[in-house]
């Protein structure tokens, strides 16, 4: 080796470890989509998080199933969604710490029907195959003993709003947000049905177990934090569009959502999206159920153990 | 070719796969990550999906937006680079809309499709068609522009007529370019199938990749992946072959080295 590329491969040796010395003081977030309205508490918790000293860094990634894979992989600590099949299948030491949303969807269709049971039959629009809305149509034809007919798949709450106003299809289950719109949009033609209360999380953050433990001050300032904006935002769901940065990144969001804020945290709070809690051992439960009904994950949730699927000390101390 | 070079590029092939496939079973094994299987495991996962015939009712799905495409790609394209090879007016008009749909970044356009398109067969096979089609044209064109002077001179020197020209002169001489735009022009075509099933909706093989990421069985999920790859694979082989059945001359000088 001459002198010239031994220092050059010093360099770069150099340069790695301090990146990675770097690395594990900042928390690398993966999120599963960009910074939207939707994520507003979240990065009120973030900034109250850094303001007790958590140094972070977030990546949005364009679906819940890439973030899930750059935290298996190890380039991301903490990531943004439900990995339960990833948790049961692929070994993984993954576990979840927080409950950030409830699976809160509504099932609309047009005026001809009024009740789920009306549903048995019809083909529906839902988000993808193996997703969130896929399993509320499960358990929905589980509860109901409704078979539910061809089911088609948009990805996106908004998408099939337009697909229900262009009239493509009759039946579909969208998100709060995208609930409201469609009624007040048109309101004389479709319905919100009448649907059972849903405890299970639809998003959740999780980190490797080994990491958080390594990581416990960092993991324990997040999580509180998180917690805190939970509790407030239940009383008083203004606060959230109060404590937003104006030069963050939900800060720097068109104007008119922005002005939204009060009205989505509000509906949401009441529509009982947020557990203020962070959802915890019931969350966990509710989940195994919830995720074993939909075929997500295998096996009977009585038997199984909430500790393998959930990291419960950072919450236990949060919520103390 | 004789015998001995005929079995030692079968040997190399051979050995080439070996490689490929043991670093991937390596990687497996390491594992480079949880999301990773190993190259035995997700063969297992091919071979069960093949069995249980889940492999066959989403193949079933692809290939229609991808025989459509190609097929619309490969006639309408071939058509379109002979016109603009020949003719210097239509080359201003037409090359450079070609041009931009091969630089364009079709991903980001897919919503623009959606939108004109709605959500079905249509959009898909617009995806790819513009994702084949340019390289097509752009190869016939060039093929047929480039070909050399002194053979339709000499057609013409003897008398031929137009057609015959471009039948029996121009299309021989620009065969090898054209076929290696269609060889290129199909592998983007696969490309742009998945594509649209993994942008657009869902649905067979497209399906099989997001279905299986989603319920973290990522064997499958590579099993299918590498199924599309075999698929292309043997088409572009499929293709070779017809190549040499209509153009036999192609074959001299490239291959016996």
């Amino acid at each position: 080796m001459t002198k010239i590329t031994r220092k050059l491969v010093g360099a770069v040796f150099a340069g790695a470890l301090a990146a990675s010395a770097a690395q594990a003081e900042t928390i690398r977030i993966a999120l599963a989509e960009t910074p939207s309205d939707e994520m507003a508490a979240f990065f009120v918790a973030l900034d109250r998080a850094r303001a007790n000293g958590l140094d972070y860094e977030w990546t949005a990634f364009s679906d819940e199933e890439l973030a899930i894979q750059a935290v298996l992989s190890g380039q991301m600590d903490v990531g943004f969604g439900t990995p339960y099949s990833a948790m049961q299948r692929s070994r993984a030491p993954l576990r979840i710490i927080f409950q950030l949303s409830k699976l809160v969807f509504f099932p609309v269709a047009t005026k001809e029907y009024q009740t789920l049971a009306d549903l048995d039959g019809q083909p529906i629009l839902l988000h993808s195959r193996g997703g969130g809305t896929d399993s509320i149509a499960n358990v929905i034809e589980d509860r109901e003993g409704i078979t539910l007919g061809k089911r088609s798949y948009v990805p996106g709450s908004s998408n099939r709003v337009v697909a229900m106003l262009a009239g493509q299809a009759q039946a579909t289950i969208l998100d709060l947000a995208n609930k409201n719109k469609i009624i007040e949009e048109a309101g004389d033609k479709f319905t919100a049905l009448p649907m059972f209360e849903v405890n299970a999380s639809d998003e959740a953050l999780f980190a490797n177990l080994e990491w958080m433990q390594n990581n416990e001050e960092a993991v324990d300032i997040f999580v509180s934090a998180l917690a805190s904006v939970w509790r407030d935002m239940a009383e008083d769901p203004t606060i959230i569009s109060r404590e937003t940065d104006p030069d963050g990144p939900i800060g720097e969001l068109p104007a008119e959502v922005l002005a939204g804020l009060d009205k989505f945290y509000t509906e949401a709070v009441e529509g009982g999206l947020y557990d203020p809690k962070g959802g915890g051992r019931v969350a966990a439960q509710a989940d195994l159920e919830w995720y074993a009904a939909a075929g997500q994950i295998e096996g009977d949730p009585a038997t199984m153990k909430l500790e393998d699927y959930w990291y419960f000390a950072p919450l236990d101390k949060a919520v103390e | 070719m004789d015998r001995y070079q005929s079995h030692r590029s079968l040997l190399l092939k051979l050995l080439s796969a070996v490689l490929v496939f043991g670093t991937w079973e390596i990687a497996g094994r390491i594992p480079v990550s949880y999301a990773f299987p190993t190259f035995l495991e997700s063969m297992a996962a091919l071979v069960r999906m093949t069995f249980d015939g889940t492999i066959f009712v989403a193949y079933a799905e692809t290939l229609k937006p991808l025989l459509i495409g190609i097929v619309i790609s490969a006639i309408v394209g071939i058509g379109m680079g002979l016109w603009i090879g020949l003719n210097l007016k239509s080359e201003w008009l037409f090359s450079p809309i070609f041009v931009v749909m091969q630089a364009a970044p079709l991903a980001a356009l897919i919503p623009i499709l959606v939108m004109i398109y709605g959500i079905g067969l249509t959009s898909k096979v617009f995806v790819v068609c513009i994702m084949a089609m340019p390289v097509i044209v752009l190869n016939t064109s060039g093929a047929v522009r480039n070909t050399p002077a002194s053979l339709t001179q000499m057609a013409t020197s003897f008398l031929a007529k137009d057609r015959d020209i471009l039948l029996k002169v121009i299309i021989p001489a620009a065969s090898p370019i054209i076929f290696s735009g269609l060889r290129l022009g199909v592998s983007a075509g696969f490309i742009g199938a998945i594509l649209s099933e993994l942008k657009i909706t869902p649905t067979g093989v497209g399906d099989i990749i997001t279905y299986s990421r989603s319920i973290a069985d990522y064997e499958s999920m590579y099993a299918a992946i590498f199924s599309i790859i075999l698929l292309a694979v043997l088409f572009l082989n499929l293709l070779e072959k017809l190549e040499s059945y209509l153009f036999e001359g192609n074959d001299r000088g490239y291959v016996s080295d």
